[in-house]
């Protein structure tokens, strides 16, 4: 009875692993219908995930708010009251302005190098379970969104889309590690390919061995054919550090990205581009350092009487 | 049947909890899988061959994610042979499921063994995974946020267990 249930059990576990390897085959050999399971799930989840946003936003915040360590309890329970009232308040404020400020430059952005831009919410991130970057957007195919489209952020390169649903899209991030993404510096015309690396720092490739890189140098995307996935000119990162190791084929680099992807609020999907190559016009511009006044004091010593 | 039927909808409900409001805060250190550290508490609860079934529904679940970057099927093969091996290791071992630390240390172990594999496995079959530093860290960041979240949700899912199963809850 026992020898039984055991063999009941061994049959049941292999069951399972073959239909597990049967999966892996199926999905690895490109079979549509388990496409179409992960497609139907991002239907499913969109409306929670888009609710979780919602209701999360608040709370997101508050965690960095929470700097009253050194109040005494006297004045906390005075003002409780009043201030979880205008905190949230604040809180809804500030989330709206730093939207809106993403918003604004994102727009900029699009403007000078003359895209045609559809604005997203994030209302997801990806769980790092799986070693991968990605972020859900609350825009997908119904607002003309197809896949391999560029992702702009605030202040550059965001990543690109990478799954499409009616109602939204995943996005894959610049910072993922099969990111990849053909890069020019600014001014040199240099080319290279970019690589993510799981944080906001990339690696850079240069493709020509005779051609060199500089720390400073700026980054641009150097635009696909029919702008997909990536359009040309959009500023992804500046160059930090130079591998100069001897015996390498081609010089290699450290990129800092410009965009920050721990706070991507707002981003926008470049759905459509002028014929013309925006060339260098997106390149930021350098930060003004800020003049420190200096205060000349003249003293003039008061004459002493003498006896 | 009833019982493999309220297993499901549980995991989907943690799975969809997972997607809508964990994910929603970008953790240091990649943040921890509540799935998985739901199958794997209630795969020690059980025998080896219902933790087997638990690990594949969630498995399933956790390759439809979209934030999964392995092919599907992928997750569901580590998942039974994670939560068959809890099982193994916690069925007739008081001190390891008896207590509530031994259960967090097998539970967080687990996790560092399975996200290892994943990496592994990822490996051979040619998904990026990211630099060996970022690998790290997201290894070590998650088995610790399993060592924190752990605890905080054993007496919930050891609950829903012993209400699923018809057990006494052993936690």
């Amino acid at each position: 009875m026992r020898r039984g249930g055991e063999g009941r059990s061994r049959l049941l576990l292999i069951i399972l692993i073959v239909t597990a390897l049967f999966l892996i085959t199926l999905d690895l050999r490109g079979v549509g219908l388990l496409e179409g399971a992960r497609q139907g799930t991002q239907t499913v989840l969109s409306p929670f995930q888009r609710a979780g946003a919602v209701v999360l936003t608040p709370f997101k915040g508050f965690f960095s708010e929470v700097t009253h360590l050194g109040r005494t309890r006297h004045q906390i329970e005075k003002l409780r009251a009043d201030n979880a009232k205008l905190r949230s308040r604040l809180l809804q404020r500030k989330n709206a302005d730093a939207q809106l400020d993403q918003l604004k430059s994102i727009l900029d952005l699009a403007g000078t190098a003359g895209f045609k831009i559809v604005n997203a919410r994030v209302i997801s991130q990806g769980s790092s379970q799986s070693f991968s970057q990605t972020i859900t957007i609350d825009s997908g195919s119904t607002a003309g969104i197809k896949t391999n489209m560029t992702v702009l952020s605030e202040s550059g390169l965001a990543g690109v889309v990478k799954e499409v649903f009616p109602h939204s899209a995943l996005i894959a991030l610049a910072t993922d590690p099969s990111f990849r993404i053909g890069v020019r510096i600014a001014g040199s015309q240099q080319i290279g390919i970019l690589s993510g690396r799981g944080n906001r720092s990339a690696s850079l490739q240069l493709i020509d061995n005779l051609t060199s890189v500089k720390v400073g140098d700026i980054l641009l995307s150097r635009g696909s054919i029919a702008n997909r996935p990536y359009v040309p000119g959009v500023p992804v990162g500046y160059v930090t550090a130079v591998d100069n190791s001897a015996g390498a084929i081609a010089q290699s680099a450290t990129v800092h990205m410009y965009t920050d992807f721990s706070s991507l609020g707002v981003v926008a999907v470049v759905v459509g581009a002028d014929a013309s190559n925006p060339g260098d016009a997106l390149v930021p511009s350098k930060p003004r350092p800020t003049p420190v006044p200096t205060v000349t004091i003249y003293a003039t010593p008061t004459p002493t009487p003498t006896n | 049947m009833r019982q493999i039927s309220l297993t499901f909808i549980q995991l989907f409900i943690v799975f969809i909890v997972q997607e809508a409001i964990v994910n929603q805060f970008r953790l240091p250190g990649g943040g921890f899988s509540l799935l998985l550290i739901f199958s794997l508490v209630w795969a020690i609860l059980t025998l080896p061959e219902i933790a087997a079934l638990i690990g594949f529904i969630s498995g399933i679940f956790m390759d439809l994610s979209q934030s999964s970057s392995g092919p599907i099927g992928q997750w569901t093969l580590l998942m039974i042979a994670a939560c068959y091996a809890v099982a193994y290791l916690g069925s007739g071992n008081e001190s390891l499921s008896g207590n509530p630390l031994g259960f967090t240390f097998l539970t967080m172990s687990a996790v560092f063994f399975v996200e290892l594999s994943f990496v592994a496995t990822s490996a051979l079959l040619g998904v990026a995974t990211g630099s060996f530093g970022q690998v790290l860290i997201t290894l070590l960041g998650v088995s610790i946020w399993s060592l924190v979240a752990t605890p905080i949700f054993l007496p919930l899912f050891s609950y829903l267990h012993a209400l699923t199963f018809n057990t006494r809850s052993v936690l």
